[in-house]
């Protein structure tokens, strides 16, 4: 475990330090601070528009963050040869590529949560009030990017940074529509059975990332979850079992590749 | 004396879209033993730093078989007590160069700020301890490279172009650093193409050429063969026609005589014959074969019989 937390904690060290991140969360933390304004603007309930812009951004922004942290972490090391001097220590692969993955976990949860503290003292400046979604939703978007890092890292063990990021917001995109689609298509009369099953079967290999926008009142408006708790606790499993796939499948495969 | 890298037949084949297959490393048989400083020198390309990385485990051979302190390649009790600086390291530049020998020392599960401070005090950056490693000059981060090499008291040492790009100064310390490993009794492995480094330091070197070794042995005895040219004034016809031979050049005009003969041959007996003409020696001068010699020779040659020693 040590290796692996050193590891990590190196790459948040640099994961902080990166300017092309600070900037993004910069532009993330403006737009936040411009949502009152925008609120005010919109013809519908301010509050909603309020709440469902500031969790946007949020997620837009570590969306973002994760890919673009994640994208090159493991060609960078590569590249300037900086895995050579940790693997000709006592490290395993599998320990290099958890330490980075943790690393960036880690580095994702600190950019959220400042993000998400901005959000919460920007909308009791607004309203005068401390909304308790505006926190649990950031909390499910955690575990999204969480989810969306491991698919970034799993394709970063074997395809180019360019090339992983368009495939890993590739699926992050599909994933977000995917369970919507499959609703649609099963209610449809007009789809065919193979079309279904292409469907169920994409939707099955590709991780469902729809589960962890149902807080935003603007994606899902009138949505209410009977348990919290229990709901909580079961899409983060579900992150969590694919986040395990995709790490397993990545060490298999960073294992053996010449670096 | 034990071995403290063996090689048998060891190979790594890449495959070319133009070329097909290609061996960048190819069939190598190695020995270095333990104790010793062992230059690996060969051109660009020849195969030096895809060699260290097989035996490092960072990438695995196509065929063949290689030990490490009597391991096998790949084994992480060898990656305990064995360190590697590679050429033109890239450290992480947010870190100081303590910060950077405490997160290699943590690999290891060494927490010892101490140790740290010593061996930054060891490659004289006790003073720039606190200095990130954007702010550290190439020479500097080659030194704290090879403080970071010294943090598990390795037995065996790999350095990749440990010189390369250094000034003369850095240079100096650097050779200096090395000859201390080797007198604290650790093996070390130099890759480089920096020979009259490699020549001044080294006890054994391996020439390898497009993935093959063309030479190999103790540098006494590769750079044997030198010449001696012999001047001398007052000299008879006879006598210059009665020392040609097959390896000696011989000049002769109007008196003079110019001798250039392998050092193996006793050079007293045309001296005597000299003397004994009545002639004048102006100079003995005896002539060192160099391994830049020996390393040109041999890349040129292209020998593909081994030339092992």
């Amino acid at each position: 475990m040590r290796v692996i937390w050193s590891i990590a904690a190196t790459t948040v060290g640099e994961a902080v330090r990166r300017r092309v991140l600070l900037i993004i969360l910069l532009v993330g933390l403006l737009l936040l601070t411009i949502a009152p304004a925008l609120g005010q603007l919109s013809a519908r309930q301010e509050t909603t528009v309020l709440k469902g812009f500031m969790l946007g951004m949020i997620q837009l922004t570590s969306a973002v963050i994760a890919l673009v942290l994640t994208v090159y972490m493991i060609p960078n090391e590569i590249e300037r040869r900086t895995i050579y001097t940790i693997l000709s220590k006592p490290v395993q692969r599998w320990q290099f590529l958890l330490g980075k993955y943790f690393g960036a976990v880690l580095a994702l949860a600190l950019m959220m949560s400042l993000m998400t503290a901005v959000q919460l003292l920007i909308f009791f400046i607004q309203q005068g009030e401390i909304a308790m979604e505006l926190a649990r939703a950031p909390a499910l978007f955690f575990v999204q990017m969480s989810l969306l890092a491991a698919v970034a890292i799993f394709f970063s063990t074997f395809v180019s940074p360019l090339v992983n990021f368009f495939l890993s917001g590739g699926i992050y995109l599909v994933g977000s529509v995917l369970s919507p689609l499959v609703d649609t298509l099963a209610q449809s009369r007009g789809t065919t059975p193979a079309a279904k099953i292409g469907v169920q079967v994409l939707s099955t290999v590709v991780p469902n990332f729809s589960s962890y926008n149902v807080q935003n009142p603007i994606i899902n408006p009138g949505q209410q979850i009977q348990n919290e708790s229990w709901y909580y606790t079961m899409v983060t499993v579900y992150g969590l079992f694919y986040v395990g796939i995709l790490l397993v499948a990545g060490i298999l495969i960073f294992d053996r590749r010449e670096v | 004396m034990a071995a403290a890298i063996e090689t048998r037949k060891l190979t790594k084949t890449y495959k070319s879209r133009l070329a097909g297959n290609v061996n960048v490393v190819d069939n190598l048989d190695l020995v270095v033993e333990e104790g010793e400083i062992f230059g690996f020198l060969g051109p660009n390309g020849a195969g030096k730093t895809t060699t260290i990385k097989m035996l490092l485990g960072i990438i695995y051979p196509t065929s063949g078989e290689a030990t490490v302190l009597g391991r096998e390649i790949g084994d992480m009790e060898v990656h305990k007590v064995i360190s590697y600086l590679p050429e033109r390291p890239y450290y992480y530049e947010h870190m100081t160069g303590m910060e950077l020998l405490k997160f290699y020392a943590s690999l290891f599960g060494i927490y010892d700020t101490e140790k740290c401070q010593r061996l930054l005090e060891k490659v004289n950056l006790a003073g720039d301890a606190s200095k990130t490693i954007s702010q550290y000059s190439k020479g500097m981060q080659q030194r704290v490279g090879l403080a970071q090499s010294l943090l598990n008291d390795p037995k065996l040492l790999f350095l990749d172009e440990p010189t390369g790009g250094l000034d003369p100064i850095a240079h100096t310390e650097i050779r200096d650093l090395i000859l201390q490993f080797r007198d604290e009794g650790r093996t070390v492995f130099i890759s480089s193409h920096e020979l009259s480094e490699v020549e001044r330091i080294c006890d054994r070197v391996a020439i390898i050429h497009r993935g093959k070794i063309e030479a190999q042995g103790r540098l006494e005895e590769l750079l044997k063969g030198g010449r001696i040219e012999i001047i001398a004034d007052g000299v008879s016809s006879d006598l210059a026609n009665s020392i040609k031979s097959a390896d000696t050049t011989v000049s002769f005009k109007g008196g003079r005589l110019v001798v250039d003969m392998p050092d193996s041959n006793d050079p007293n007996a045309l001296l005597d014959a000299i003397r004994s003409g009545k002639g004048n020696v102006v100079s003995v001068i005896p002539r060192r074969k160099r391994l830049e010699d020996l390393f040109v020779e041999t890349v040129r040659s292209g020998a593909t019989d081994g030339g092992n020693l």
